[in-house]
C-alpha cells in the first residue's frame, strides 16, 4: 500500500492523540484557511511545550505537520472540554475558530526534523 | 552566521515576510541594537525570537556572565536523583551559530538610560536601542536574623543553579537517619512558588529510598498557605507518612534565629539543635542592575506595562520574569518565556515593522512529589487593568489516580526538553 503524505501526518496526529489517552471521535469542522502570519505568533504559546522541530520525549505529543482540519478539531475539542487535559483545555477556551485555524495552517505548513 | 533558510521559513520570522511592514522606528544606522541582559528563560528566548523573527534585521546581543545556562527549573530533580546534573546545564552556541545573535560573556553591572548603553563589569559600553533585562533576582540575606552571604555554606540556599544547588545534594546525601532537615520558606513573592514544597518532596523521596525513613523535614514558612498545598499535603502523608511536617507562621511564631555554626534554628515556637542541615530560603527582590537603574524600588520588582512588558519607568526598556512585577503571573521559568515573546514580538514590530498582535499569556509549573507522581498548576492570564491579571486556571486535585500523576510527570519531562529547545536550539 503507498501512503500519501496526508496518510502519514494522520497516522502522526493519532499517535499524538494516543500519547494523550484521548479516544473520543474527532469532530471535522470547516476548511481551515488560517492566517499563517497570526498562526506564527500564537503558535509561540505552544512551544514552550511541544517542540517546533516536531521531537518528543513522549509526554507532550508533536504537534507539527498534521492535517489542519484535524488540528482544528482538536483544538475545538479541547476547548470544549471534550478531551482531557487541563493544560489544554484552558488554552482552547480562548482560542476564536479563526485562530484556531491560523495555528493550524502555521504547524501544518511545517515539517517534522528526524 | 545569518539564520537558515529553514530556520527563517519555520519560525515566526515568517511574521516579517508576511505581514506588511511598518516604518522602522530608528533611522539613520545599519541596523537596529537590541541588548538582552540575563541568559535564562526570558533572556536567551527574547534574543533568540527577536533575531529569528527579524531575520537578522536587528542586531542582537546577548550578555550573560556564565559559561552555561544552569536551569533552576529542574534542579529539584537532579537533588532528588531522576536528573544528573549535565541534564540541567545548557549552552548557547546555538543563539550565535543558528540566529547570529551576539554572545557577550560579561556581567552587565550598569545601565546608562540617558545614554541608552549598558555598562559590563570591564567598563566596556554596548549601546542599544532596546534593552530587553532578564536578570533575575537577589536573595536578600539579611532576611533571616543569623544568616549572611557567608553562612550560605553552611547554610545553602539552593536557590541559584550551580554550586549550591549540588551542595543541597551533597548535603542531603550526608543526612543520619535520625536527622532533622529544617527548611526555611520565603514570602511572597518569590521564584518558582511550589519550589520549596517541590523540593521537600525530593528529600523525603531521598532519604525514604535510601533507607532513612526515621530522618524528618520541618518547613517553617512565613506564609499562611502556600502553591499547590492541597495537593502536596496530602500526597506526602500518602507517601511519606509523617517524614514532612509543615508549620506555618501561627504555629512556629516566627524565625527568630538562625546559627550556622552550630546548624540551629530557633523559632517562637521551638528551637531546633544540630539539624542534619538547614536550607534557608530567603527573600528576594529584583536583580540588582534593574534596582540600580531605578527600575524597581528598593527591596522590590520592576513594574512593567502588561500588555507590552515594558518598564513603566523606560519606555526603551522591557523587563521580563522573576524580575518584574508580573501580576498574577507567578516567577516561573515558563512565565519568564512566555513573556519573552509578548517582548519580542513588540521590539521587533518597533524597530523593523511587521504585525504586532495583542499581548496573551500563559503559565503552568509542574512539581514532582514522588516518582511517576507529578502535580500541576498554571492557568492564562491577559492585560486589565493595568496589570497582568489571571483569567482562568487549572490545579491537579487530591486523590486523582496513579494514571494520571504519572502522566503529568511524563508532561513535566516533556515540558523541560521543549522549553530548552525553545531557548537554546
Amino acid at each position: 500500500m503507498v501512503r500519501d503524505g496526508t496518510d502519514r501526518r494522520s497516522a502522526r496526529f493519532q499517535a499524538g492523540l494516543a500519547l494523550l489517552g484521548c479516544s473520543a471521535l474527532l469532530v471535522t469542522p470547516g476548511h481551515a484557511a488560517g492566517d499563517p502570519a497570526l498562526g506564527a505568533y500564537l503558535a509561540s504559546e505552544c512551544t514552550a511545550c511541544h517542540q517546533l522541530s516536531g521531537r518528543s520525549t513522549g509526554g507532550i505529543p508533536p504537534i507539527v505537520g498534521w492535517p489542519e482540519q484535524q488540528f482544528v478539531a482538536a483544538l475545538d475539542s479541547y476547548g470544549r472540554k471534550q478531551r482531557d487535559n487541563p493544560v489544554m483545555q484552558t488554552i482552547a477556551a480562548r482560542l476564536s475558530p479563526e485562530e484556531m485555524a491560523a495555528l493550524a495552517a502555521y504547524f501544518g505548513s511545517l515539517q517534522p526534523k528526524p | 552566521m545569518k539564520p537558515t533558510r529553514r530556520d527563517l521559513a519555520t519560525g515566526s520570522g515568517a511574521l516579517l515576510a508576511m505581514g506588511a511592514l511598518g516604518t522602522p522606528a530608528v533611522l539613520g544606522q545599519a541596523k537596529p541594537r537590541v541588548v538582552v541582559v540575563g541568559g535564562g528563560p526570558g533572556g536567551a528566548t527574547a534574543a533568540k525570537y527577536i533575531a529569528r523573527d527579524s531575520q537578522g534585521a536587528i542586531a542582537v546581543t546577548l550578555v550573560e556572565e556564565n559559561e552555561t545556562y544552569q536551569t533552576c527549573f529542574h534542579s529539584n530533580l537532579y537533588i532528588g536523583g531522576f536528573k544528573s546534573y549535565d541534564a540541567i546545564v545548557h549552552r548557547y552556541g546555538t543563539l550565535a551559530a543558528t540566529y547570529g545573535i551576539t554572545l557577550v560573556r560579561s556581567r552587565a553591572t550598569q545601565i546608562d538610560r540617558e545614554g541608552k548603553q549598558i555598562v559590563l563589569a570591564d567598563g566596556q559600553r554596548i549601546p542599544y536601542d532596546r534593552l530587553v533585562l532578564s536578570p533575575g533576582i537577589d536573595l536578600k540575606y539579611d532576611s533571616v536574623p543569623g544568616w549572611s552571604k557567608e553562612a550560605e555554606e553552611a547554610m545553602p540556599h539552593g536557590w541559584k543553579p550551580g554550586r549550591q544547588t549540588q551542595l543541597i545534594k551533597q548535603k542531603l546525601d550526608a543526612v543520619p537517619d535520625d536527622g532533622t532537615i529544617v527548611m526555611i520558606c520565603p514570602p511572597n513573592p518569590y521564584r518558582c512558588p511550589p519550589g520549596p514544597y517541590e523540593r521537600a518532596s525530593m528529600f523525603a523521596h531521598v532519604l525514604k529510598t535510601t533507607g532513612r525513613t526515621k530522618a524528618r523535614i520541618v518547613i517553617l514558612d512565613p506564609k499562611e498557605s502556600f502553591s499547590k498545598q492541597g495537593v502536596f499535603m496530602p500526597d506526602w502523608e500518602k507517601r511519606y507518612g509523617a517524614m514532612i511536617e509543615w508549620l506555618g507562621p501561627k504555629v512556629h511564631d516566627g524565625i527568630k534565629s538562625v546559627d550556622p555554626k552550630t546548624g540551629t534554628v530557633v523559632t517562637g515556637f521551638e528551637t531546633y539543635e544540630n539539624c542534619a542541615f538547614v536550607n534557608v530560603i530567603p527573600a528576594q527582590m529584583a536583580g540588582a542592575i534593574a534596582r540600580d537603574a531605578g527600575l524597581a524600588p528598593a527591596g522590590g520588582y520592576c513594574a512593567i506595562d502588561p500588555a507590552t512588558m515594558k518598564s513603566t519607568a523606560d519606555s526603551n526598556i522591557f523587563v521580563l520574569g522573576d524580575a518584574c512585577n508580573a501580576g498574577d503571573m507567578p516567577k516561573s521559568a515558563f512565565s519568564a518565556n512566555n513573556q519573552a515573546k509578548v517582548a519580542a514580538m513588540v521590539v521587533r514590530s518597533e524597530l523593523v515593522g511587521g504585525p504586532n498582535f495583542p499581548a496573551r499569556y500563559f503559565n503552568t509549573c509542574w512539581s514532582l512529589v514522588d516518582t511517576d507522581d507529578a502535580i500541576k498548576v498554571g492557568g492564562r492570564y491577559e492585560p486589565k487593568d493595568g496589570r497582568i491579571a489571571a483569567v482562568e486556571s487549572f490545579i491537579s486535585q487530591p486523590g486523582e489516580s496513579d494514571e494520571v500523576r504519572k502522566q503529568t510527570q511524563a508532561e513535566n519531562m516533556a515540558w523541560y526538553d521543549a522549553i530548552c529547545a525553545d531557548m537554546f536550539s
